[in-house]
């Protein structure tokens, strides 16, 4: 249960921050931008669509949503929990290869860094760590 | 009044809060419907377990759009709402004191975003 929670919970802050990015592009508005001053250079570069049908900030969105959809399904016990699992891992693990190649990409080809994005990253990292920890993939 | 990170912080808080008491209700909504006072009970309409899981999905509901911020001024006024009829009817244990703080925050929340009320 712990383990679910804190999986929800961060599935949970990753879903505001990626609907507050959603938000400032559908304005047309600069984010806020902790580190650096290149938010807005890697948000508007040509690699903000990795996935040909929609903005990064939509897929993240959708996969944040997945993930809380998942964790609800294991804690109310909707079954079949093996499925749910297995689903679980699969999508944090290609979330995990997908934000590496991200950083990868603001770090070397965009060259510049992004706060949201870094954010989001550790934020799939620290799911797959959950994972990894309380073995929750049986 | 100005929407700072700490308005931000205490929204997604309460937010997750919200979604997970509401997961956490569809999970075992008699258990839940424990906390509801006897006299609640003799004028519901439906069954206690109905009015449980429509408690969670609205819990779950207001707690996601505090989550995606939007219409932030109406779920944080039904969720106070929501909150005052909660220690209403289930009054005030060791349990459920810990409203009082969300109630409150709830009451900041919608504040707030009150001046800003498009989205």
């Amino acid at each position: 249960m712990t383990a679910h929670a804190l999986l929800f919970t961060l599935a949970a802050i990753g879903l505001s921050e990626t609907a507050y990015l959603i938000r400032k592009r559908k304005a047309s508005q600069k984010p806020l931008c902790f580190i650096g001053e290149n938010c807005a250079a890697v948000l508007s570069s040509r690699h903000n669509k990795t996935f040909v049908l929609m903005h990064n900030d939509v897929a993240g969105f959708l996969f944040y949503v997945g993930i809380s959809i998942i964790t609800a399904f294991l804690v109310i016990g909707v079954p079949p929990a093996s499925f749910w699992l297995l689903l679980a891992k699969i999508g944090i693990f290609a979330g995990v290869a997908l934000s590496c190649f991200f950083i990868f990409l603001q770090w070397k080809v965009v060259r510049a860094w992004c706060f949201w994005c870094l954010m989001s990253s550790f934020t799939i990292f620290a799911m797959a760590l959950i994972i990894l920890i309380k073995n929750l993939i049986v | 009044m100005k929407k700072d990170a700490s308005y931000h912080i205490l929204r997604i808080a309460v937010g997750i809060t919200f979604v997970w008491i509401g997961i956490l209700i569809f999970q075992s909504p008699e258990a839940w419907g424990g906390f509801v006072e006897p006299w609640v009970e003799n004028l519901l309409p439906l069954p206690l377990k109905d009015i449980m899981l429509a408690t969670a999905a609205v819990d779950v509901v207001i707690g996601f759009f505090l989550l995606v911020d939007v219409y932030v001024w109406i779920f944080g006024f039904l969720g106070a709402l929501h909150l005052a009829t909660v220690l209403i009817t289930s009054g005030i244990t060791a349990v459920t004191v810990r409203d009082i703080g969300l109630l409150g925050g709830l009451i900041a929340i919608t504040l707030v975003s009150w001046k800003t009320k498009a989205r």
